[in-house]
């Protein structure tokens, strides 16, 4: 559906490219999710595909078409729902659908019927004559994302949707994601909460530093890790890497583990067999499919991002 | 239908906000209000009623006859100790008038007066228009009184010698079919003030709405960039033209009311009035998008709204009146939008002036207009890339 390729840009001013040749197919009606410390430049491919920032180099083809073109012939079929509340305080959750509803340029019952759809689906029929700025984060949330799917676009954007939101509206919106995505929409999700992505994105792709680091979809991710052991034993560093090498390439990891990417005659067994023969305390074992943080943590680094 | 449904927003999200309407309604009002009554006697000077002491040292026939007169144009002298000081200082009378023994001797005399025979001592808080008013009277009473004795003395007429001063003299303003007033004055003024005071409000609307991200989410869902301009500045038109009415409403019917004059509304030129009002607004609201397009927080917003206001107001002689600023300030007060908008609503509503004679007024806010609807057009464009 959506093909970006070798997408580069640079702030005015700006020492470096916030893009640097980003490559990333999004396919229709999948959930893709979208990692990244800040910085990595998730912001600025949002903006891309919400047609806020013009592309400077390389191309974004929407079914095909350039985005720039297909935007023009019909601006509603990406819409963005942005970390901020974008809607009116002062009005209610009703007045602001309307609003944004005409805003779409919806009319006479298509407007009607797309309103009442948006409110009965984010489940906020209760609070429709309730002033915006009066609901609780969990609720303004919901709005946020109502207002995004009034002129049912084909690719949703969504930038951390759930920031601020207790448990249960957080399960909300995620079970309104996977609904939308079976319905057919395509949503682009971006989070800095690595579970709900591990919990509805189909697809994943991290980002750091303008470019994209891994790409694919999830299960095949995950899975990367399968062949990885990683274990935490007594005893000096150099010894243990020796007795792991027998068994495939041994490296030292954080905290103290030793990662073992087993050759393929190799099992986990025969590992944790010959530790016990050596007389060392194994005090970890850890072996099977990645999860997605420590793949992104993997990837990215630890370094903190916004110092 | 994209533009009516924005428009109706501003207007929903304008009257529930009761502190913006206070601003852009009840301010104006009560500038208008308080600075009708505080300058209403700088306007029309009440040197006849102010409170007064007359000592006569002089106790003869002239002295009793100029007490006499002035009595009869300033009411009764109240009364005051012999060392009557402390009672000018503590404001119990605004001024005396002594009149020194010889005065009556001295007025019947041919000879040159030997030296000051009559006194004027005013309160040193005295308005200087006040004084020089006063001063005046008595020079012109004490005048009367010379030549009556000098007509009675070597020409035989008795009285006549006034009359024949008086019909010498006349004075009037001219040519207007309204008498000016404190109100005929602060109406247009604050109303214009007021009419500028939007730059606050619509500033402080779009950084809101920046930060809240509703600009950018029109513009992702293809909202064309003077549609948002325009839903932004139609509705305050309208809120100028309520200003309008309200204002000149209160000038009317509510200033009689609370002891000022009625601003006066016969007679005028009323499309002459509307084409002020109308490049005012036009004005006004490109200012207001032009600083709402550079400003980016709320502090920004008020802080430079307020200051361009505070000083367009200041020097455009909304605050203080052109004529009394020297010359020079009179001179920089010309480059004010404020004071064109001023002046030429002061052209319809004090000085009969018709459409032709507001027209220079109104080219001039026009051509302000356009300039701070492009820049403001320009400055929106940079900002939303």
């Amino acid at each position: 559906m959506l093909t970006i390729s070798e997408l580069s840009f640079q702030y005015p001013g700006a020492p470096q490219a916030a893009l640097n040749g980003v490559s990333l197919t999004v396919r229709r009606g999948r959930v893709l999710g979208l990692l990244g410390p800040n910085g990595a430049g998730k912001t600025t491919l949002i903006s891309h595909l919400a047609g806020l920032l013009a592309v400077q180099h390389g191309s974004i083809l929407l079914d095909g078409q350039p985005i720039a073109q297909a935007r023009a012939e019909r601006p509603t079929r990406i819409t963005l729902a942005p970390q901020e509340y974008a809607f009116y305080p002062m009005l209610t959750v009703a007045e602001n659908l309307a609003c944004f509803a005409a805003a779409c340029r919806l009319k006479g019952n298509t407007l009607r019927e797309r309103i009442a759809a948006c409110i009965a689906f984010t489940q906020l029929e209760r609070f429709a004559k309730t002033r915006a700025e009066h609901l609780s984060g969990g609720l303004k949330r919901r709005l946020n994302l109502a207002i995004a799917l009034l002129p049912e676009p084909e690719l949703i954007l969504l930038d951390e949707p759930t920031v601020g939101v207790d448990p249960q509206s957080r399960a909300f919106l995620l079970d309104a994601v996977r609904a939308l995505a079976q319905a057919g929409t395509t949503v682009l999700y971006t989070s800095h909460y690595i579970e709900e992505i591990e919990t509805i994105a189909d697809d994943v792709a991290i980002l750091d530093n303008g470019r994209v680091l891994r790409a694919a979809a999830l299960p095949e991710l995950l899975a990367e890790g399968g062949a990885q052991m990683a274990l935490r034993i007594d005893g000096p560093l150099d010894a243990a890497l020796g007795l792991l090498g027998n068994f495939g390439h041994a490296q030292a990891g954080h905290e103290g583990e030793i990662l073992v990417s087993l050759n393929p005659d190799s099992s986990p067994a025969s590992v944790l067999q010959a530790i016990a023969t050596a007389g060392a305390t194994l005090h970890m074992a850890r072996y099977g499919s990645h999860d997605l943080e420590r793949l992104f943590m993997r990837l990215t680094h630890r370094a903190l991002r916004d110092e | 239908m994209m533009l009516p449904a924005l428009i109706r927003k501003e207007f929903l999200a304008l009257i529930r906000d009761p502190h913006g309407l206070v601003a852009l309604f009840l301010m104006p009002v009560a500038f208008i209000v308080i600075m009708s009554l505080a300058l209403k006697d700088y306007y029309n000077p009440q040197t006849r009623s102010l409170p007064y002491a007359l000592l006569d040292l002089d106790h003869g026939a002239q002295a009793q006859t100029l007490a006499e007169q002035w009595q009869a144009d300033h009411g009764v002298p109240r009364q005051v100790p012999e060392e009557w000081r402390p009672a000018l200082l503590a404001g119990q009378v605004r001024y005396v008038l002594t009149i020194e023994p010889g005065f009556s001797d001295a007025i019947a005399s041919p000879a040159t007066p030997p030296g000051i025979k009559v006194r004027l001592l005013a309160d040193p808080g005295l308005e200087h228009a006040l004084f020089r008013g006063t001063e005046a009277e008595l020079a012109a009473a004490v005048g009367e009184l010379r030549a009556n004795a000098i007509q009675e003395r070597f020409m035989g007429m008795v009285g006549k010698g006034a009359n024949a001063i008086r019909n010498l003299v006349s004075a009037e303003r001219v040519a207007t079919r309204v008498r000016p007033t404190a109100v005929q004055q602060n109406v247009p003024a604050w109303l214009v003030f007021g009419m500028f005071f939007v730059v606050t409000a619509i500033a402080s609307l779009f950084v809101q709405e920046a930060r809240d991200g509703t600009l950018t989410r029109l513009q992702a869902i293809g909202v064309p960039r003077r549609i948002q301009i325009l839903a932004k500045a139609l509705p305050y038109l309208g809120v100028n033209a309520v200003q309008a009415a309200l204002m000149l409403a209160v000038g009317v019917w509510l200033m009689p009311r609370v002891g000022g004059e009625a601003l006066q509304l016969a007679g005028i030129d009323w499309v002459a009035l509307l084409l002020m009002l109308a490049t005012i607004s036009f004005a006004a609201i490109g200012f207001a998008l032009a600083i709402a397009c550079l400003v980016r927080t709320h502090a920004q917003a008020s802080a430079l709204g307020a200051t361009c206001n505070l000083l367009m107001a200041a020097i455009g002689g909304i605050m203080v009146p052109t004529f009394v600023m020297p010359v020079a300030m009179q001179a920089a007060a010309h480059w004010s939008p404020m004071n064109w908008a001023l002046e030429g609503l002061l052209q319809v509503l004090l000085r009969s002036g018709d459409t032709l004679a507001v027209l220079p007024y109104a080219a001039r806010l026009g051509g302000f207009a356009v300039l701070m609807w492009l820049a403001a057009t320009l400055l929106f464009r940079r900002r939303m890339k």
